[in-house]
């Protein structure tokens, strides 16, 4: 299932081929008219997940209910889109309200975390014997990027391991799986080891080409192409590994979106769409309140709101939003009960997602929930319509379909279609 | 061979009345495998590729029936003979060989178990379960039997169960899982209803195989590492098509696809068990559904099992099947070649699912030993008329064999196991290397091993990871060390083709490697990247 076996005999690397010579002739009038580089960089379609991991309390961000049973401590406050309110946690995210659109009636009906965040990642709920890839895959696929001398789809984790996952991209075969830079780190792999010498390199590759020319004259298939030329992406992508360091950044911008690990996390991010990445997910953790929720998401959002704003600022300013989709989800909400340890359990029946950017409404706020936040009142939606909403916010049409092994798959789940009212 | 098979073949053959009787009976079975490959292209003679030079023969049978590149003493030696038939007596070598029944181990594990992790069922009791029923030539048709009659209740054998045991008998993916690997069909998209694509499978052949299991399942449960297979004596399949505006429910008694169901006996009421089913009790019913499977899949009548088998085993050595996709034998995909696929199904039944018999034939074959040089009049011939050899990409596992023997590792642990020297001592050795091989070319796990893909991670684990440098690195016997204490560039040029190459430089290649060793400095990094670009170029990447 992983490799499409008739695509990899026929046009698949060719066409990537072509793609390939296509992102070096922009590379070139990158270079020597940063105008068009410019104009370049916003018409490319790209997106941004912020994943708050654990699942952030919806009560506590985009849909505040104060002064119920339910609504905790905080307060709701105004936002530059008169009439809707957010918490008062979030007062920076306020201010941007009329660059945000929000979803307040999603029921994902899923209260187990893996389970809850295939769902909102995939958007389809798990299957035995198939499995779909996530959103960052479907993205890389679907969003030709301009610059293949990086990879198209990058997560930033707050630790654990840098490196090449292969799982997430399911059918769509490895090319589209995801680069986990942990804590904001390349795999090891990436930098040329000190060992290696810049001569020595140039020499091997030199030798390297010289035998697949040779053996190419007689001997010579799409996956032979295939393999030799991956030795020339890497050298891109090797040549490009600044994209992935954060630290090449202004100290200004590093000080405006704080200086702790998320803050750094989110401008590595703003860095890597600047570069042509087509998808980027960068998570936050950790949202799992069972005990003590106000305090940990006074915190948790504290060192949130910021950087968000300042990423949305930059992305407005530099006439990147535009083309930028960015969502800010979870795998699910949290309960309205308070419970007895002054946390939120798990609660998947009525929550809330914000978006912003490419193919929305801004300022829009779609679903509502009931007084006390126990149930969705108005335009229930699922991990599905959300699926939907994000594709085609991005000018694509997900009710096409995939064909791994010869057999159709839906791009998104075809029950469910798309929030048409949010999008442009 | 003499078989009555031949000789009835040899009876109603139209050749008989061209040529004389006794030629016609001989011939074998690699022969006509020629003769129905010929026939599948017009002018077949004139285009197909000549056969393989000594060399490309030699790594070619090398890789495919001992999964590593020859080491190059052997390459030496065998370039050197002179007889004429040493290409049969290579292929019976490599049969008879340990590193044979490893490589059938292997080659199998990845495509019976998709990489699953070991939950149930240690690998190292699997791979010995399949290593030793490989070396012992273990006809094909017994080894499936035993994998699918085993409930893991005996430890002593346990170890055939994992097929089922590491899918936790989902039924699902049982049911997909046999069809596909059995059976040649890949029945998943008629789960739900009637493929949509294909006339021949059907809804009912998805629960007719199903229905041999729906009543078995893990006992105490799928969590328990040590969990066996038990069954109920009672429960049906039933199955709605979505596509039915009625939604009619439906049911079948076990059945192979095509064939007539296994009626299930009646039994008295009270007696449906030996073992009735209480708390923490493994029933046991008096009949077993689960126990009609094995025999029922690998039936003479059923077709599909023999064509399957056989389709597997050409597709190993041919990089392609006859039927293509491997799982997608149906009336409206036909094989490339008709005949020949039921020739080879025939043959491999009648002899009694003897592997390495099979095996042989095909390596005796001009259309397996013909060369994967193209030429300009083979460029527009498609490879399924098999008139030049298929390029076939390295397993994980022959790419980090073969990267050992090439750099000289392999020939390390040689010298150091020195009299202690055997297949088993040297894998040891060999194994703790091969993970992040397996990790990086190796499909995820669950996900069947086809297709080819050339990812970023496995481009910059050769170009930059330390794996690959260490395997280069000088150390005593190793290539590079070898090579840097020969003075004349020639001989150097020699060491590292045959070593790497397992063939002798052309001119060209004297004349450019002399090149790059003339600078005087530093010849040991000189030769450790000319090996790297060795090991990092198509010509080994590939079965050529």
């Amino acid at each position: 299932m992983k490799h499409c076996p008739y695509a990899c005999h026929t046009s698949d690397h060719l066409v990537n081929r072509r793609l390939f010579l296509g992102g070096a002739a922009a590379g070139f009038a990158g270079l020597t008219n940063p105008a068009a580089a410019r104009e370049l960089a916003a018409s490319q379609k790209r997106m941004l997940v912020i994943f708050l991991s654990g699942g952030v309390s919806q009560l506590e961000t985009w849909d505040p209910k104060p002064n119920t049973d339910t609504g905790g401590p905080f307060r709701a406050i105004s936002t530059s889109v008169p009439g809707v309110h957010i918490s008062e946690l979030l007062p920076l995210a306020a201010k941007r309200m009329h660059l945000l659109t929000l979803v307040r009636g999603i029921n994902t009906a899923e209260d187990e975390h893996g389970r809850g965040a295939t769902i909102m990642l995939t958007g389809r709920r798990t299957e035995p014997g198939l499995k779909y890839p996530e959103v960052g895959a479907v993205a890389a696929k679907l969003l030709n990027t301009t610059t293949p001398e990086l990879p198209g789809h990058v997560q930033i984790t707050p630790g654990g391991g840098s490196g090449f996952n292969k799982e997430d991209a399911a059918f769509l075969g490895p090319k589209f799986a995801s680069v986990t830079l942990a804590d904001g780190k390349p795999p090891a792999d990436l930098p040329r080891p000190a060992i290696l010498t810049t001569d020595a390199d140039r020499e091997r590759e030199a030798f390297r080409q010289k035998l697949n020319a040779k053996f190419a004259q007689s001997r010579r298939s799409a996956q032979t192409e295939a393999y030799t030329e991956s030795f020339e992406q890497a050298s891109k992508v090797v040549a490009k590994a600044n994209a992935f360091d954060a630290s090449r950044e202004d100290p200004k911008a590093a000080d405006r979106y704080g200086r702790h690990d998320f803050g750094r996390h989110m401008l590595l991010a703003r860095r890597l769409l600047e570069q042509g990445v087509s998808f980027v997910k960068v998570s936050h953790t950790n949202y799992d309140t069972h005990h003590e929720n106000f305090d940990f998401h006074i915190e948790q959002l504290g060192e949130f709101d910021r950087p968000f704003s300042m990423l949305l600022d930059d992305l407005s300013d530099r006439g990147m939003l535009e083309s930028t989709l960015v969502v800010v989800m979870s795998e699910f909400g949290r309960t309205p009960r308070i419970n007895d340890r002054y946390g939120r359990d798990h609660w998947s029946k009525a929550w809330s997602v914000a978006m912003a950017g490419c193919g929305l409404k801004a300022g829009a706020v779609v679903g509502k929930t009931n007084a006390n936040g126990t149930a969705v009142t108005d335009r229930e939606v699922n991990g599905g319509h959300l699926f939907h909403t994000y594709f085609r916010a991005l000018g694509l049409d997900p009710t096409k379909n995939f064909h791994p092994a010869g057999r159709p798959i839906p791009i998104a789940d075809p029950k469910t279609s798309a929030i048409t009212e949010l999008l442009v | 061979m003499g078989s009555l098979r031949c000789r009835l073949l040899a009876a109603f053959n139209a050749c008989l009345a061209l040529f004389v009787a006794p030629v016609c009976a001989e011939e074998s079975l690699h022969q006509r495998i020629d003769q129905k490959i010929a026939a599948g292209l017009a002018n077949y003679d004139q285009l197909a590729a000549p056969l393989a030079g000594d060399a490309e023969f030699l790594r070619r049978i090398t890789l495919d029936l001992t999964g590593r590149i020859p080491p190059a003493a052997e390459t030496r030696a065998f370039l050197a003979d002179k007889s004429s038939d040493k290409r049969t007596k290579l292929i019976d070598k490599l049969l008879a060989s340990p590193e044979y029944a490893r490589r059938m181990q292997e080659y199998f594990d990845v495509m019976l178990m998709d990489r699953r992790r070991d939950a149930k069922v240690p690998g190292a009791a699997w791979e010995e379960f399949l290593r030793t029923s490989f070396a012992a030539n273990k006809p094909y048709d017994q080894l499936v039997r035993e994998i699918l009659s085993n409930d893991g209740a005996d430890p002593k054998t346990r170890a055939a169960a994992k097929f089922f045991l590491e899918r936790d008998l989902e039924p699902t993916i049982v049911t997909r899982d046999i069809s596909r690997l059995f059976l040649g069909q890949n029945l998943q998209c008629a789960q739900c209803h009637d493929h949509p694509l294909v006339d021949d499978y059907h809804q009912e052949h998805f629960y007719g195989i199903q229905a041999f299991f729906n009543r078995a399942f893990l006992f105490p449960d799928a969590k328990d590492a040590k969990a066996v297979i038990a069954e109920k004596a009672e429960g049906e399949v039933s199955f709605i098509s979505v596509f039915d505006p009625k939604k009619a429910q439906k049911s079948t008694p076990p059945a192979v696809p095509g064939w007539k169901p296994i009626g299930d006996p009646k039994l008295e009421k009270g007696k449906e068990y030996t073992m009735a089913p209480a708390k923490n009790v493994k029933p046991v019913p008096a009949y077993s559904r689960l126990s009609k499977l094995a025999a029922a899949i690998t039936a003479n009548e059923n077709i599909a099992f023999r064509r399957t088998a056989a389709n597997r085993l050409w597709a190993m050595m041919l990089g392609r099947g006859l039927v293509q996709p491997l799982d997608f034998d149906h009336s409206n995909n036909p094989p490339s070649h008709p005949q020949l696929m039921t020739m080879l199904a025939d043959e491999f039944a009648g002899h009694h699912y003897d592997v390495k018999w099979l095996l042989r034939e095909i390596a005796l074959s001009s259309t397996y030993q013909r060369s994967s040089e193209g030429s300009p009049k083979s460029q527009n011939i498609p490879e399924h008329r098999y008139a030049v050899a298929i390029l076939k990409p390295l397993s994980p596992e022959q790419i980090g064999y073969s990267m050992m023997q090439a750099t000289g590792l392999t020939d390390v642990y040689r010298n150091e196991l020195a009299k202690t020297l055997t297949e088993p001592t040297l894998q040891t050795k060999l194994a703790p290397n091969l993970g992040p091989f397996r990790q990086l070319y190796g499909a995820q796990p669950g996900e069947p091993e086809d297709g080819f893909a050339s990812t970023l991670d496995q481009t910059l684990f050769v170009k930059h990871g330390n794996h690959v440098r260490n395997l280069i690195a000088p150390r005593t016997g190793s290539l590079v060390e070898r090579a840097a204490k020969l003075a004349e560039p020639s001989l150097i040029a020699e060491e590292l083709f045959l070593t790497v190459y397992s063939r002798l430089p052309a001119d060209d290649e004297r004349r450019e490697l002399a090149e790059l060793l003339r600078p005087a400095a530093n010849r040991t990094n000189t030769l450790t990247e000319v090996v790297w670009a060795m090991l990092a170029s198509a010509e080994f990447r590939f079965n050529h």
